[in-house]
């Protein structure tokens, strides 16, 4: 029975690896636009799918693709963001909450058209890594780490360090930390809401998309997936607290360790259904997050 | 006349490792109007957060009028006679001015009818009557901070506290506003208010406390208080005009 | 409570029972009850989204679990449906009551997705338990009567509505509400408590939208997790009430009537296109927020409201 265990807890690392990037694109967007995207999990799906059409189209091996996919969600951003703008500076009632309804009508919109186009199928982005695994054995104890996921995990420490770098040593990172915290002062000193804004925004998506290519090396894709990557950013997120971005890392960890947990002690249909009620409990006990940090 | 009206014992206000409030204690007796005064974080705020609710003190107790109230959030206490303004005035936005003090109102009048004459002879009061069906946002600042006032004055307190009503306003609104303190206090009410407005302390206070990082520094007529050392040396560099 | 509101009262409930008597197609008396059904949905939905500004997008959940509940006591406890109805109904509000406990403490906008999260984990659960009949759904007992469903759903829905106007427009209780939507903190100061009045208005939401789904049960005779636990109900109760106009209650009957005339004709005729529906109800949300926040009554009735104080202002 517990020889599993630490087997559970590499998945763990390799999947939190990728929760904390999904999460630290949702809370950044939140606490600089101060937007909850619901469409974040749409973001991902988006770009699983068009890792998943560049790879049949140009054969190319997908992770060479992520460039590309950044590059051109984050123009999608870009674009998307002033209509979120807009409905944030408005004068009725409760900005922040009409944010959320529209980013919540913008996800239907786009799992719509997902649909659609993609229809109600599963697909799965073939990558060389993918046959690959390291195996380590001590004992009676056999650990694998398939090296897709590694490469995962590899992914969110340089996704995560990047964002760092731009957030802590240039310019426009200072910009971002100073809208962050004051939107009207960081304006009398220059910094453009609007179009930092739409630049953290467009980031934002670029990564959530490029996550989502990654994850469509490792698990499979369906134009239904959006849903519950949403649910894991949010689940990370109320985890680590809100609002507190050094948490996240350890909450996401936390969240693929019960998750592979569960799915390693219990059948999939009962995974979810498990961390639902682990989420529903950590709510009940200590709202603020793990840390208590939270606003 | 037995108890004061409101007793702060030893109270400590920690947030980690800071003490914003810092061991502070003073009594606020019937029918007074006491100033609260301090340099910028001081604590005045942070200290009017814990007396009405907000805020449970790290270590202390307090007392309104002979009753415990430490740790009680802020609707019991409205309940039982206290009322405040915030610094940072937020109306209700999307009610009308009426409506705003109505909600207050319907803590002593449940019945919508007596909430709205109740709310209705506030706002004669804090001369906002005109504005009554005007929505709370289309106010300007001085008539926020007067609808703040109004609010509170719907709950029928007996202890009134006031975070900084006079920022921002230009010299006339503060006479008026001062006006209207003054009536407030006739009508029986005490009032325990922080102000920056060193003119306005002078003229309406009875007694004042001085705070300087979260500690009491001072205490006195406001006379003693303006001659004492140790407040001209906290606000080093500020002149106090009396 | 006003004449005026009398006198419409009066009118709907004349119109109302009059309809059966005159529309004998079944298909459109279907419409209606339909539409009727809507109107209760969106409604529910805005008192804790409009009124209070918790925006709860597991509101479906409650639906689902009022149908389910009256399918299970009447097909496995036979339990006659007017009980069994109502049961439904509590269950949704002892629902509401258990989920309310943590997710009401987060701030709204993470209320929102807490609830979603919820409600896609009962819609699990239902595709897992044995009693629900997991993906294949439940038959209740046939009783095929569209116009008897006409007068209890229509009869029900303005019981709910009647009852609304008087909690949330008439009673302080409405007034108490919208401050805690304005400000919490200052909603505090003036004496009200607001994790209770929130309780309150999360089980006031749930329970009739449980009771309507226990009569959709009936009516429809077949449910499944999909269609009563889906977000599908939840996302349309949202572009209803969005569209029609938060915060006020004629305001999601409004969008209601138009969205479910829409999506009635749009299906009878193009159901090939169900999916593109979906692409329409998410973009007219988004459309909404960003160019009506209003919404259709609050727009016009606003206007309204600035035509009589200006009015009022001149004749000074």
């Amino acid at each position: 029975m517990f020889q599993l265990l630490p087997q559970a807890i590499v998945d763990g690392i390799l999947i939190g690896g990728i929760y904390i990037t999904v999460a630290i694109g949702f809370s950044l967007a939140y606490g600089v636009m101060h937007v909850i995207d619901f469409a974040v999990g749409e973001w991902i799906m988006l770009g699983a799918f068009m890792g998943f059409y560049l790879n049949r189209w140009l054969g190319l091996e997908p992770i060479l693709l992520f460039p590309v996919i950044f590059l051109s969600f984050f123009v999608v951003g870009l674009w998307i963001q002033p209509f979120i703008h807009r409905v944030l500076s408005g004068r009725r009632g409760n900005p922040v909450l009409m944010g959320l309804v529209f980013t919540f009508g913008l996800a239907l919109m786009i799992r719509g058209i997902a649909l659609t186009v993609f229809g109600f199928y599963s697909h799965s982005i073939p990558s060389s890594l993918a046959q690959g695994s390291l195996f380590f054995q001590v004992g009676p104890i056999l650990v694998t780490i398939p090296l897709i996921r590694l490469t995962g995990l590899g992914y969110a420490v340089l996704a995560t360090m990047g964002l760092y770098y731009i957030l802590h040593r240039t310019d426009f990172g200072l910009a971002v930390r100073a809208l962050a915290q004051h939107k009207e002062a960081a304006g009398l000193m220059g910094v453009n809401a609007r179009r930092t804004g739409g630049h953290v925004y467009g980031l934002y998506t670029g990564i959530s998309a490029t996550t989502g290519a990654l994850i469509g090396c490792i698990f499979s894709i369906s134009a239904q997936m959006g849903p519950d990557y949403t649910i894991f950013a949010f689940f990370v997120v109320v985890l680590a607290g809100m609002g507190y971005l050094p948490g996240v890392p350890w909450a996401a960890f936390l969240l693929g360790f019960v998750q592979s947990f569960f799915l390693i002690y219990l059948s999939p249909s009962y995974t979810m259904l498990a961390v639902f009620v682990a989420l529903y409990l950590i709510l009940l006990i200590s709202p603020k997050g793990i840390f208590g940090k939270g606003v | 006349m037995g108890y004061p009206v409101l007793n702060v014992q030893s109270v400590t206000m920690a947030f980690g490792g800071l003490r914003a409030v810092d061991d502070v204690s003073f009594d606020v007796k019937p029918g007074e109007i006491v100033g609260l005064i301090g340099p910028n974080g001081a604590g005045k705020t942070t200290l009017f957060n814990v007396i009405s609710g907000y805020l449970k003190p790290t270590q202390g107790r307090i007392f309104f009028h002979g009753d415990d109230i430490t740790g009680k959030p802020p609707y019991d206490l409205a309940k039982i006679g206290i009322g405040r303004t915030f610094q940072i005035v937020k109306p209700f936005a999307g009610l009308s001015v009426l409506e705003n003090v109505m909600v207050a109102a319907l803590l002593k009048h449940p019945s919508k009818k007596n909430a709205e004459a109740n709310a209705r002879a506030v706002l004669e009061f804090t001369g906002l009557l005109d504005k009554a069906h005007m929505p709370a946002s289309s106010l300007t600042l001085p008539g926020r901070k007067r609808l703040e006032i109004a609010k509170a004055l719907a709950l029928e307190p007996s202890l009134l506290l006031l975070d900084e009503v006079m920022a921002g306003l230009n010299p006339t609104e503060v006479k008026e506003t001062t006006g209207l303190i003054q009536q407030v206090w006739d009508r029986g009410v005490t009032v325990l208010l922080i102000e920056h407005n060193m003119r306005v302390i002078m003229s309406l206070s009875h007694r004042v406390i001085v705070l300087n990082y979260g500690e009491k520094i001072a205490e006195g007529s406001p006379k003693e208080v303006a001659e004492n050392p140790l407040v001209i040396k906290a606000y080093l560099g500020e002149e106090m005009a009396v | 409570m006003g004449r005026k509101f009398y006198a419409s009262i009066s009118v709907v409930v004349l119109l109302f029972l009059v309809v059966p008597l005159v529309v004998h197609d079944t298909f459109y008396l279907r419409a209606v009850t339909e539409a009727i059904m809507w109107i209760g949905l969106a409604v529910t939905w805005d008192v804790l989204a409009g009124y209070t500004g918790y925006l709860n997008f597991g509101h479906g959940a409650f639906f689902g679990i009022g149908a389910y509940t009256t399918a299970i006591l009447m097909v496995h406890k036979g339990w006659p449906f007017f009980a069994a109805s109502i049961a439904g109904g509590a269950m949704a509000g002892l629902g509401a009551l258990i989920a309310g406990i943590p997710t009401l403490r987060l701030r709204g906008a993470y209320f929102a997705i807490a609830t979603w999260a919820l409600a896609r984990a009962i819609q699990q659960l239902a595709l897992i338990l044995d009693i629900t009949g997991g993906p294949d759904g439940m038959r209740l007992p046939p009783f095929l009567q569209p116009r008897f469903f006409f007068y209890v759903m229509g009869g029900t829905v303005l019981i709910i509505f009647i009852v609304f106007w008087y909690l949330f427009e008439v009673d302080p209780f409405g007034l108490k509400v919208k401050a805690i939507r304005e400000n919490e903190d200052g909603a505090m100061a003036m004496g009200l408590n607001p994790a209770r009045i929130k309780t309150k208005v999360f089980t006031i939401s749930a329970v009739p939208t449980g009771i309507i789904g226990g009569i959709y049960a009936y009516w429809i005779t077949y449910i499944d997790p999909p269609s009563t636990l889906g977000d599908l109900v939840t996302d349309q109760a949202v572009v209803m009430a969005v569209f029609g106009g938060l915060g006020t209650l004629i305001g999601p009957a409004i969008g209601a009537l138009i969205i479910s005339t829409f999506k009635i004709y749009f299906w009878a005729y193009l159901s090939d296109y169900q999916v593109l529906y979906l692409i329409i109800l998410g973009g007219l949300i988004a459309l909404s927020v960003v160019f009506m926040p209003d919404g259709l009554w609050g727009t016009v009735y606003g206007k309204i409201q600035n035509a009589r104080l200006a009015g009022s202002k001149e004749k000074r």
